[in-house]
């Protein structure tokens, strides 16, 4: 078996195992309001590329109720577990205007967790797989 | 004048070999009781054996837990006053408010570093011990002595506690004890509750296929379990490049990393929500006032 078939079968293997494992490591994404996902357009500021989390920093015009400013958008993983999503550190570069899709914080302060990402113009998207023990944030 | 008075000089001393001889001995009989135990270099017939063992090279990613899902039959029997602490917990976390178990970057410990983590692991076998890395959160290390030394009597408490070990078959069995009080057994990354004392951990590593291992754990921990707590995970051994363990700082996250006034750069602090989520600097005190979900 080719190593790219072994990790095919592994995922789709793992695609199968019963939910209820935790989401991400390091800290719970309880501050995260899943029942009230948001999707607006923003500019790439950086890329953090740092464990535990790495975090998708973009700014944002005024959306909604929330005023313009930068938004942390937390990833679900670490870089070591993200490069096997096929992310590297430069998935998405100062400048990138990209429609986000987050989970907002429940307290209203400007931060979320990140969902998907398309990039304007190309299309692209920047989505989070399932590698052994993550979940695709719901 | 003073005269200096004429101090004969003494005598050379004859030497006396045996007394020269006894002298180097004495400092070692007195000490003979505390002198330190020092590792054997390994022969290349210690290396040599390594290649009889189960081969655990390559990187290990692991599954979802096998055995213990939330709530499941296989959870956790927590002590009846422990219990009524947990569930408060765990309604925390439903609404929102989760425990902060591991986002001081303080080392995961036992059980925590199989049951929750999520990152490759690997097994350095080496003569004499077994090397665990990780990257829960950031780097991690634990040894497993396999040369045959017992617990010590007293060992100074640590976050993986003293572990030794040795091979049944394909099975490598670990003992560890020496846990510190506050190590927490979790329930998910923002549940868990601090064994509290007396923890002791049995371990089998296993390879159960050519590319499959399983590690199954039992945890006893009488301060707050009603009975040993049995979970498992299985691995599945990776030899691609792009699973090779990297630096992983766990705190490395906790910094923007930016520029000075000078172009110098620099780490800047980032505020934080009391889960650990990390804050554009303005969000760091006043909540959103007018933070409505469009």
């Amino acid at each position: 078996m080719t190593p790219a078939f072994r990790t095919l079968a592994v995922l789709a293997t793992l695609a199968l195992a019963p939910i209820g494992v935790p989401v991400s490591a390091h800290h719970s994404f309880a501050m995260f309001d899943p029942s009230k996902p948001m999707k607006f357009e923003a500019t790439v500021q950086s890329l953090q590329w740092t464990a535990p989390h790495a975090v998708l920093w973009v700014d944002a015009p005024k959306v909604g109720g929330y005023d313009a400013g930068v938004w942390s958008l937390e990833l679900p993983t670490s870089p070591a577990n993200l490069a096997k999503m096929g992310w590297s550190r430069t998935s998405a570069k100062a400048g990138d205007k990209l429609v986000v899709e987050i989970n907002p914080m429940r307290d209203g302060r400007r931060a979320g967790q990140f969902k998907r990402a398309t990039f304007v113009g190309t299309g692209q998207v920047l989505s989070i797989g399932a590698i052994p023990g993550v979940q695709p944030p719901k | 004048m003073y005269t200096k008075p004429a101090i004969p000089e003494p005598a050379p001393a004859r030497p006396r070999r045996w007394l020269t001889v006894l002298g180097c001995l004495l400092p070692l009989a007195a000490h003979a009781a505390d002198a330190p135990v020092t590792n054997p270099a390994p022969t290349r017939a210690d290396w040599a054996a390594i290649a009889d063992l189960p081969d655990l090279s390559g990187v290990w990613a692991p599954g979802p837990l096998d055995k213990y899902t939330p709530g499941g039959p296989e959870a956790p029997q927590w002590l009846p006053n422990v219990a009524k602490q947990v569930e408060h917990l765990k309604q925390l976390d439903a609404e929102g408010h989760p425990q902060n178990i591991y986002v001081n970057c303080l080392p995961e410990g036992l059980p925590s570093s199989v049951t929750q983590n999520l990152n490759s692991v690997e097994f350095l076998v080496t003569p004499g011990r077994v090397t665990v890395l990780s990257e829960f959160d950031g780097n991690r290390l634990r040894r497993v002595w396999t040369d045959g030394r017992p617990h010590p009597a007293d060992p100074d408490p640590s976050f993986s506690g003293h572990s030794i070990g040795h091979w049944e078959g394909k099975t490598l069995v670990v003992d560890t004890i020496g846990f510190l009080p506050e190590v927490f057994i979790p329930l998910s990354q923002g549940v868990g509750f601090p064994n509290n004392g007396d923890m002791h951990v049995e371990e089998r590593i296993t390879l159960t296929g050519p590319d499959t291992l399983r590690q199954d754990i039992l945890v006893h921990a009488p301060k707050v379990l009603a009975a040993p707590w049995h979970a498992s995970r299985s691995y599945v051994r990776h030899r691609e490049r792009n699973y090779d363990l990297v630096e992983s700082s766990c705190r490395q996250g906790d910094f923007l990393e930016t520029t000075d006034a000078n172009g110098n750069f620099v780490y800047v602090p980032l505020p934080k929500d009391a889960g650990g989520d990390r804050l554009p600097l303005d969000q760091a005190t006043a909540p959103n006032p007018s933070g409505t979900h469009p």
